[in-house]
């Protein structure tokens, strides 16, 4: 089935990440030289299928050896194109032009690019054809164009063919000239900027350079590889105002050679399209500038010509040329002709207007010949631009909006200028630019189009802008504003656009606050009967607005919610959900009002009823739950957890979800949900064994001293007393573990300090009973972690994996829950030192011990004994029983012989060790009223001793 | 001095809207790139730009009368350059971008920014934005011809051809020229032997009988408010179009302007570029700054080497003394009528032979005409009462005395609203007057047929031709106050 190549192609370039989320880059790309080379296809096709190649070849050649192969490739194809193919073969070569430059192949001299190189050289050179139809020329025209966009890509990259180049350009009379001409420039210009960067580079090395005998080394030096063209100051136009520095080439003033070629350019830029013009007169102007041998003067022959065209292209080119010449080429009277020259385009009848704006802009941009700014771009005027002269672009109503606002920002410029000089007729021109403002506001104040809104607001603002210290029009400017919004309130989103944007950027004025004042009393002010839907909900969102106004008092405000949401009007009774949300949007803003407190119960009074009596719940809902927290909040917290979301992410910027449109849209949303973090944000770690033996320790004295008794001398009688104690249910039933907070490893500064902070623990088995929560007061980055003490209480102490979760604020007062690695109790975090009696001592807990001992030994059912045995040296094992065991030690640590170890699990399990050294092996004779247990001690003992035998082997 | 993109969208009145042809000169971008370093935005997906075009150019979202992004009064509407603010992960601002509307087209193109980003260049630094402007209006001219509303399958069938346009005129996103309006250039004759290389702006050579034509035509503005504190307004510029068909390579031709003896000097002369070299003194005058009454008025010489298809010669703007009619317009309210009273004078010094000549009076914000009870002492008139307007046709001559009047009273008592207009409220109303006069102009500028040279072997054929048209000739009602305050008028 044969594909439909114009809509696969269209699709690609309408929009190549959908085209390609079905395909793959390289599969397309295979299937579009596949079809490349298939002779069946037409040429219409294959032009066709090589544009995706012209438009987005790191698409499809994302590597630099896809480039380099699709790029031979293509010249196999070019190679096989009959001659006729013209358009085909010029669009190949496109193809293989953008391919390289782009995956830069040419930039590294890849073998492809110099094949290409060496193509288009020949191309270019072909002189064959003259007497043939002339199609060959338009494929020289493309060759010189590829040529001077590999040369534009990767600047020197063609300085030796220079003097070709000049060559061709003047033994070609065609019309296909102007490729050459426009070749050899910006070669031109390249290979002396190359020189300005070379130290020592002068005369000679230029006239080596133009005679096309340019050095072996630098020859060299080119074919060894890529050129340093990291530095993209190359690329960059080198007119750029009195800031810019352009290099310099020291030649002395005997450049003959260069001059010649020069002359000879410009006594043949009038033969070029003004496009080709403009664009070779700036590169001779680069040149020129850098290198000061040359006099500017060789461009006067060109001026009056340049002066009097109609092409904005060339008259640009002229205007870069006093850039960069200033008074060397331009005398005064010339300077005044051309800023008199731009005013009269910038109003030309005959002009377009994207031209008539972009001559004021170079008005505003205009290169003198003695700046007095600094040129850092901001708009400044010409010295000799006098108001008599702008007074030609005056603005008017009939002015499109974007050459009216033009006009008016000049213009501003202008009398402001004049008003600081204090001259006599001060105050006309700005007179004039208010009254132009007041006709924009009566044709918008009868009826304008939306285009006339926006243009009068915008033409306000940079009014304001320019005289926002103009006390008597500024002021005016509010009166007609509130005027105009009594009668226009669906004006609203501009007043307040206006009213946030004079406050942004004007921060010296109040001018904003004033305005929203003056609106606040109009629109409290009329009459409640005249209000339509429209007013009101317009006059909402303008009084939320206000109620941002910390300065306004808002007891007007209110005053007028109450009276539009009281029983006599229909609001309520209607229950319209969008009024009620403006209603409480305005609602919202007072309450983190700083004058709240005077506001309290009016607000309050508000906010009942309509959690009472609106006809809709969402707005109930909404009201409630503002009235509580008017009502139980302090004015501080209210403003902590109502201000943070109306200032996240700025006005403009509103998050949306579906649930909750008008809620969000006031940022409560986020401030009353829980957030929940991606990644664990901080673990609870178990704390260093030193600091953990210190609490142990503390514990163990907590414990011998919570109770007190005798210290029996009988092994049953110990037993006895001993077992007296559990009769108490929650005698010795809990562990405690020590554990810390750290934050996770990779920093996220929001989370750096977290409040507030809620640990919620939860068991995976049912070997232990229930976790409660434990709060931490806070976590902070750089202070030292807070510890936990987690109290587990056992039912079989079997090691045990806990989940954990929390829940915590930020200090930008969000709430989060996050979930925490989870907890890993080890067999041995279950093992407490023996909950004797505290008054026992050492006697007591050895016979204790010894009466367990023989017990276990001699019960079945759940006692159950065994025997551990290791390779250990003495020393080891002492090094082991003190690591491991010193807490649960029962016998006398200078009895080295036997050690008699007693583990305590709660609720009610022991374990009994006695370690000796035989003399092939450490034996671990071990009892347990728990057999269960067996396995893990097992393990536990195989692991520690283990690690010791590794420590002392 | 070239441009990274280049977009054509269609639309109707911001509805229906779609990118036509898109071209994107990655070469470019890749430099784009390299200036840019990292601050480099990519060009977005042609919905993206599309989106972020018609945000920008206040299309979007017509439906609603305020959008943020689109409304904003910070918005930099006023330069000739756009923003499009890219969001998402190629973040960014996209600028310049050149944008012009025409009928149901945008053209746009992004320019390449070759100087360092930041701080960012003035446009008037950057080639690219006048090379840009240029290609854009080039296109346009090409795709609309020169009336402006080609029907869609022209435009159809001219949009197809840009491909291959293209590769002519801007094969890498470096503009080289414009497109030629018409077919596509047929391949050029080579040319004869001899050194004289052919323009690069002419696409081949004519022969045969040597003709050129000469066309010189004036345009008349006018305000005109019949009040003691409002000064009358009025200008004029003319515009000389030429068509040769001139054998050889770079023949010679001059056309000169000559001024009667007491004529106001020519200002603000523009020329073709193919005007091989001009004197100082031709462009001296300007209109923004009278102060120069002793210039040079004359005789005004433009030599130049044709190109093949009819151009634009030179272009002025003149100061005449009086405008070619004066009116004046009354208004009256009177109970629930209105009172019209208009005078219209010929100036002696205009030929009284019009091709055509209409005064249209528009009657906004009102109810739609009831009884129509005007006189008119020369002429017809038409009433379109659907329109609410009178349209007073004048034909082609003045009576003797040169002066007509119209008068009469109107009621407003349709049974459903007239047309409206925001500018004329009330008694704020205006006459716009249509003529067009041929063989005379206002300045007195004329083309000579002997003073055409043309420098060619064979005899060759000379027409000259001169005409005066209107166009926004206003006469404000004085009675009401017009939309515009004092200063000149610049329309």
């Amino acid at each position: 089935m044969a594909v439909n190549w114009a809509d696969r192609v269209s699709a690609f370039s309408r929009s190549p990440s959908r085209f390609l989320s079905g395909t793959t880059a390289e599969a397309f790309l295979a299937e579009l030289l596949r079809e490349l080379r298939d002779d069946r296809a037409s040429d219409s096709v294959k032009v066709l299928l090589v544009s995706p190649l012209c438009e987005h070849p790191t698409l499809l050649c994302p590597s630099d050896s896809e480039g380099e192969e699709t790029a031979l490739e293509l010249m196999s194809v070019f190679a096989q194109c009959p001659a006729k193919s013209v358009q085909l073969r010029c669009h190949l070569l496109l193809a293989l032009a953008s391919v390289l430059v782009c995956s830069s192949c040419v930039s590294v001299r890849s073998p492809a690019s110099r094949d290409f190189l060496d193509l288009l050289l020949q191309v270019s050179q072909d002189t064959g054809d003259l007497h043939g139809d002339g199609a060959l020329l338009s494929l020289r025209a493309t060759a010189c164009d590829c040529l001077r966009e590999l040369e534009a890509c990767s600047p020197g990259l063609l300085s030796q063919h220079l003097e070709l180049f000049g060559g061709l350009r003047q033994r070609e009379s065609s019309r296909f000239h102007q490729a050459y001409a426009g070749l050899h420039s910006l070669v031109l210009r390249n290979a002396v900027y190359q020189l300005t960067q070379e130290t020592g580079a002068g005369a000679e090395q230029l006239k080596a350079l133009l005679g096309g005998n340019t050095s072996v080394a630098w020859e060299a030096d080119q074919d060894s590889g890529p050129t340093n063209n990291t530095d993209s100051t190359v690329l960059s136009s080198l007119i750029l105002g009195p800031m810019g520095t352009v290099p310099s080439l020291q030649t002395g003033p005997d450049c003959k050679e260069l001059r010649s070629i020069l002359s000879s350019l410009l006594e043949e830029s009038y033969l070029l399209t003004p496009l080709c013009q403009a664009a070779l007169l700036h590169r001779l102007t680069e040149v020129v500038a850098m290198v000061p041998g040359v006099p500017p003067a060789i461009f006067r022959a060109q001026l009056l010509r340049l002066l009097g065209t109609s092409k904005v292209c060339l008259l640009h080119t002229t205007l870069l040329m006093k850039c960069a010449f200033t008074d060397s080429l331009f005398s005064a009277e010339d300077e005044a002709f051309i800023v008199k020259r731009l005013v009269a385009l910038s109003q030309h009848p005959l002009l377009t207007d994207p031209e008539k704006l972009f001559y004021m802009d170079c008005i505003l941009h205009f290169p003198e010949n003695r700046p007095i700014g600094c040129g850092d771009g901001d708009e400044t005027l010409p010295v000799l631009l006098t108001p008599r002269l702008a007074a030609a672009l005056l603005p008017t109503v009939f002015n499109d909006s974007a050459t009216m606002l033009a006009r008016l920002n000049l213009l501003s410029l202008v009398y402001l200028e004049e008003g600081e000089e204090g001259e006599g007729g001060e105050g006309r021109g700005l007179a004039y630019l208010y009254e132009h403002l007041m006709s924009l506001l009566r044709i918008v104040e009868s009826g304008g189009s939306r285009e006339t809104v926006v243009a009068f607001f915008r033409a306000s603002f940079l009014f304001l802008w320019h005289f926002y210290h103009m006390e008597c029009y500024t002021s005016s400017l509010v009166e007609k504003l509130c005027e105009l919004y009594l009668r226009h309130s669906q004006l609203a989103p501009h007043l307040i656009g206006l009213a946030d944007h004079t406050q942004d950027r004007l921060c010296e004025s109040n001018w904003a606050e004033g305005l929203l004042k003056a609106l606040q009393r109009v629109i409290t002010d009329v009459p409640l009967a005249q209000l339509t839907s429209q007013d009101l909900r317009s006059h909402l969102k303008t009084l939320a607005r206000v109620a941002e106004e910390g300065k306004i008092a808002q007891r007007s405000t209110l005053h007028f919610l109450s009276s539009i949401i009281a029983p006599s009007s229909s609001l309520c009774v209607s229950g319209d959900w969008r009024l009620g949300n403006s209603v409480l949007a305005v609602c919202r803003r007072l309450l983190v009002h700083p004058s709240l407190d005077s506001l309290l119960v009016p607000l309050a009074d508000i906010l009942q009823h309509l959690a009472c009596r609106y006809g809709d719940t969402d707005v109930q809902d909404h009201a409630r739950l503002y009235y509580a927290l008017l009502t139980t909040l302090s004015q501080e917290k209210l403003a902590g957890v109502l201000a943070q979301g109306a200032t996240e992410g700025g006005r403009q910027v509103k998050k949306r979800s579906l649930s909750s449109i008008v809620a969000d849209s006031e940022g409560l949303t986020s401030m009353l949900t829980i957030h929940q973090t991606e990644r664990a944000i901080f673990s609870v770690v178990e704390m260093n064994p030193e600091l953990r033996r210190d609490t142990q320790a503390d514990k163990e004295s907590d414990l011998n001293q919570s109770e007190a008794g005798e210290c029996p001398d009988e092994a049953s009688a110990a037993l006895e007393a001993y077992r007296s104690q559990f009769d108490d249910p929650d005698f010795a039933s809990e562990i405690t573990l020590s554990y810390q907070l750290a934050h996770a490893q990779d920093p996220d500064p929001r989370f750096d300090q977290l409040f507030s902070i809620r640990l919620h623990f939860s068991l995976t088995d049912d070997h232990y009973e229930a976790l409660s929560d434990i709060s931490v007061p806070c976590l902070f980055r750089e202070r030292p972690p807070p510890a936990v003490q987690l109290r587990l209480k056992p039912r079989r102490p079997h090691p045990t994996t806990l989940r954990a979760s929390a829940i915590f604020t930020t200090q930008d007062g969000l709430s989060w829950h996050t979930v925490l690695p989870a907890i890993r109790v080890a067999f041995q975090q279950a093992f407490m030192p023996l909950p004797a009696p505290p008054a026992w001592r050492r006697g007591g807990k050895l016979n204790l011990f010894e009466g367990l001992w023989d017990e276990l030994c001699s019960e079945s059912g759940e006692c159950a004994a065994s025997l551990f045995c290791c390779q250990l040296k003495e020393a080891a094992l002492i090094g082991l029983v003190e690591k491991h065991f010193l807490p649960y030690l029962i016998s006398d640590w200078s009895r080295k012989e036997e050690f008699k170890v007693l583990f305590f699990l709660p609720p009610q399990s022991h374990v009994l060790l006695k370690i000796r050294s035989e003399e092939d092996a450490v034996h671990f004779d071990v009892a347990t009223d728990n057999w269960q247990l067996l396995s893990h001690i097992s393990s536990y003992l195989l692991t520690i001793t283990s690690s010791q035998e590794d420590t002392h082997s | 001095m070239s441009v990274r993109a280049l977009w054509i969208i269609s639309h109707e009145k911001g509805e229906n809207v779609s990118i036509r042809f898109s071209r994107r000169f990655s070469t470019v971008e890749h430099r784009a790139k390299c200036l840019a370093g990292p601050s480099h935005v990519a060009v977005p997906e042609e919905s993206t730009v599309l989106q972020l075009l018609l945000t920008e150019l206040g299309l979007s979202d017509s439906d609603k009368s305020y959008v943020a992004l689109r409304d904003d009064c910070l918005h930099r509407q006023r330069s000739p350059a756009l923003e499009l603010h890219v969001d998402g992960p190629g973040k960014g601002i996209l600028w310049p971008v050149l944008a012009i509307s025409q009928g149901p087209l945008i053209l746009a193109c992004l320019c390449l920014v070759d100087a360092p980003p930041e701080p960012r260049p003035p446009l008037a630094n950057l080639l690219s934005v006048s090379q840009g402007l240029t290609l854009l209006a080039g296109l346009q001219n090409f795709l609309l011809g020169s009336g402006n509303k080609p029907d869609s399958e022209a435009l159809a069938s001219r949009l197809a051809t840009l491909p291959s346009v293209l590769l002519q005129v801007c094969p890498l996103g470096t503009p080289l020229d414009v497109p030629l309006l018409g077919p596509p250039a047929t391949p050029t004759v080579p040319t004869p032997a001899g050194n004289q290389k052919q323009p690069a702006w002419k696409t081949g050579l004519h022969r045969g009988r040597a003709v050129v034509n000469v066309a010189l035509k004036e345009t008349v503005r006018s305000m005109q408010y019949g009040s003691q504190s409002r000064q009358d307004l009025w200008d004029v510029y003319g515009t000389v179009t030429c068509k040769c068909e001139v054998e050889g390579v770079l023949p010679n031709v001059t056309v000169t302007l000559t001024l009667p003896p007491n004529g106001s000097p020519l200002q603000d002369i523009l020329v073709h570029p193919c005007v091989t070299s001009l004197d100082s003194s031709i462009l001296t005058a300007s209109s923004v700054d009278n102060s120069d009454g002793s210039a040079f008025s004359g005789p005004y010489k433009f030599p130049f080497s044709p190109p093949l298809e009819p151009f634009r010669l030179c272009s002025y703007t003149s100061q005449v003394p009086v405008p070619p009619i004066l009116g004046s317009y009354e208004l009256r309210e009177e109970e629930n009528q209105l009172r019209v009273s208009v005078n219209l004078k010929l100036h002696e010094s205009v030929k009284n032979s019009f091709e055509f000549c209409e005064a249209h009076l528009p009657f906004f914000n009102r109810d739609q005409m009831g009884a129509v009870d005007v006189k008119v002492s020369s002429g017809q008139l038409d009433v379109s009462k659907e329109n609410n307007l009178l349209v007073w046709t004048l034909g082609q001559k003045f009576p003797k005395s040169r002066e007509v009047t119209l008068e009469g009273r109107i009621t407003f008592s349709g049974p459903t609203p007239g047309p409206t207009d925001p500018l004329c409220t009330e008694l704020t109303a205006y006459i716009k007057l249509y003529f067009k006069v041929p063989d005379i102009t206002l300045s007195g500028c004329c083309v000579d047929q002997h003073s055409v040279q043309v420098y060619s072997s064979a005899k060759s054929r000379i027409v000259t031709s001169r005409e005066l048209q209107s166009k926004e000739y206003f006469i404000w009602n004085s009675t009401g106050t017009a939309p515009v305050s004092s200063g000149q008028m610049m329309l």
